[in-house]
């Protein structure tokens, strides 16, 4: 399994420096972003936390390419290390340049309905002809097996979910962003999900940015804890320290939990 | 066997409408020239199918919806790409065609004789100009609305704008385009009396408009039952090329 990964030794593969946006509504200018500053490790699972409307997802879309910022950078360490920090302006194809293949997954798993479930995991993956052994390896870690050959349309949300973190997996991402992608789970699957999603982070390794509005997903599978409040990055917490999978339910993590809840209520 | 089922429940109701029409033929209320009786037009039918003339009309008429629909379409991919593609273009050319939309092909008759003739041009003009639009509006739609967010998931995969259009634009928009198709084809059908109001000296429309000179009411039925059923049979023979190509798809 290692073999296939490569990690890169930068402590922080990206520095994000007064990142601003802002976003016209109905004739207002809300903004959004407001000098937000923060670095990434590429082998923890860093969350951000906060409210609705917080602009996490915008942080997100902002570090996928998606959309571009007012002012401020996002500067990635390069993969060679060679180039330094070179900044992007937003466009992907710049994007993968300086950063190297991000693969985002969606709070909806925005798969192609056209497309068998095999197909769709293979939709980003530019070598033809990749291996079957690899398809099967993806098929197998995300539970599909025996669903390749079904419809996005006729398996379950969770099961969906899946297939588009089995397509972001594909890709062979160095980092991958998750924008509250088990919000529209119910309560049980969302435990699964969470569950799995730390089994994947296991055997692969990827440095993964995840947003969540929930306290209890933040405790169950961040090493980081980040909060986002008022456009600008809050209070970190680091639970590297703690393993998984972890006890909610454990005096440490009641004592973070209500430290987290006292935190965002403050703001 | 539900197909069976269906299919005699349709053949009952035709059924009971020729006998609803035979009793009113009969009854003398209506003069045979006003309402000729079903014996009389199924009568001219044969006639027509026996002499070859009904075959010529149908393939004349034929060749000229074919040859309207297929510009027709061209033209409603050719929008629909350029309203997904170029939004800004759209705000130029939009208001136009929402006034030819809104003008019956059949008005611009006298303009289309001026300008290309009593030739097949105008003919098959009329027929892109019935067929046009509820093709474009369906298409237009296919292209637009093929959801952002999906378009999104080929962003972060680093697709070019032209993989993003063959990949996903395109295959998300094929059901709003054959959908559009079928209905176009049925709307070009239906514009053949008016494309054959032109100086034509064959066709169905022909044949109807000929009819109609020569107070031959019961060759009128007879052609607009053959257009119905033409029409009927190009839907069907549509819908089934639709389930083929879906069936690629999968």
């Amino acid at each position: 399994m290692d073999s296939k990964v490569c990690y890169r030794k930068a402590e922080h593969p990206m520095k994000i420096k007064e990142l601003r946006k802002s976003y016209q509504v109905s004739g207002h200018m809300i903004q959004v972003l407001k000098g937000l500053n923060l670095e990434l490790d590429d082998q923890g699972i860093t969350v951000i936390l906060g409210r609705s409307g917080c602009g996490k997802t915008t942080l997100l879309r902002l570090v996928a390419g998606l959309e571009k910022a007012d002012s401020g950078t996002i500067q990635w360490t390069h993969q060679n290390g060679a180039d330094g920090w070179p900044e992007h302006s937003g466009a992907p194809r710049q994007l993968q340049k300086a950063a190297g293949r991000i693969g985002v997954i969606f709070q909806e798993p925005r798969l192609m309905p056209w497309l068998t479930v095999e197909k769709n995991i293979l939709f980003g993956v530019r070598e033809k002809g990749v291996g079957q052994e690899k398809l099967g390896h993806l098929l197998e870690l995300t539970g599909l097996a025996g669903f390749e050959k079904a419809r996005p349309n006729q398996l379950s949300g969770g099961m969906q979910q899946r297939a588009a973190l089995a397509r972001a997996l594909a890709y062979e991402p160095d980092y991958l962003l998750m924008d509250e992608p088990f919000a529209a789970l119910d309560y049980f699957t969302r435990a699964q999900m969470q569950q799995e999603l730390l089994k994947i982070y296991q055997t692969e390794r990827k440095g993964i940015l995840f947003v969540t509005h929930s306290i209890e997903e933040a405790l169950t599978v961040g090493t980081h804890i980040v909060i986002l409040e008022h456009g600008v990055c809050g209070k970190e917490y680091s639970l590297e320290a703690v393993t998984f999978p972890r006890d909610l339910l454990s005096e440490e993590m009641i004592r973070l939990k209500r430290e987290l809840i006292a935190q965002i209520q403050e703001h | 066997m539900m197909g069976l089922r269906r299919c005699a429940k349709t053949v009952l109701g035709i059924l009971i409408l020729l006998a609803v029409w035979q009793l009113a033929a009969v009854s003398g209320i209506w003069s045979a020239y006003v309402l000729p009786p079903p014996v009389k037009v199924a009568r001219a039918l044969a006639a027509m199918i026996e002499s070859g003339v009904l075959l010529r009309h149908i393939l004349v008429s034929s060749r000229r919806v074919l040859a309207g629909f297929s510009i027709a379409f061209g033209l409603a991919m050719a929008g629909g790409i350029v309203a997904s593609q170029l939004k800004a273009a759209e705000e130029y050319y939009g208001g136009f065609l929402e006034f030819m939309r809104n003008v019956p092909p059949i008005s611009l008759i006298a303009l289309l004789i001026l300008w290309f003739g009593i030739g097949e041009t105008s003919k098959i003009i009329i027929i892109v100009l019935a067929s046009f639009f509820p093709m474009y509006l369906n298409i237009r739609k296919g292209f637009v609305s093929g959801s952002q967010k999906l378009l999104e998931v080929g962003q972060v995969f680093g697709l070019t704008v032209w993989q993003r259009f063959c990949r996903i634009v395109l295959p998300s928009a094929v059901p709003d385009i054959l959908v559009g198709m079928r209905i176009g084809l049925g709307y070009s059908w239906r514009a053949i009396i008016g494309a054959e109001m032109i100086a034509a000296a064959s066709g169905l429309g022909y044949l109807i408009l000929d009819a109609q000179q020569m107070s031959r009411s019961d060759k009128v039925i007879a052609g607009i039952l053959t257009i119905g059923t033409v029409g009927i049979l190009c839907d069907r023979l549509f819908s089934l090329l639709i389930r083929q190509v879906t069936r690629i798809r999968e």
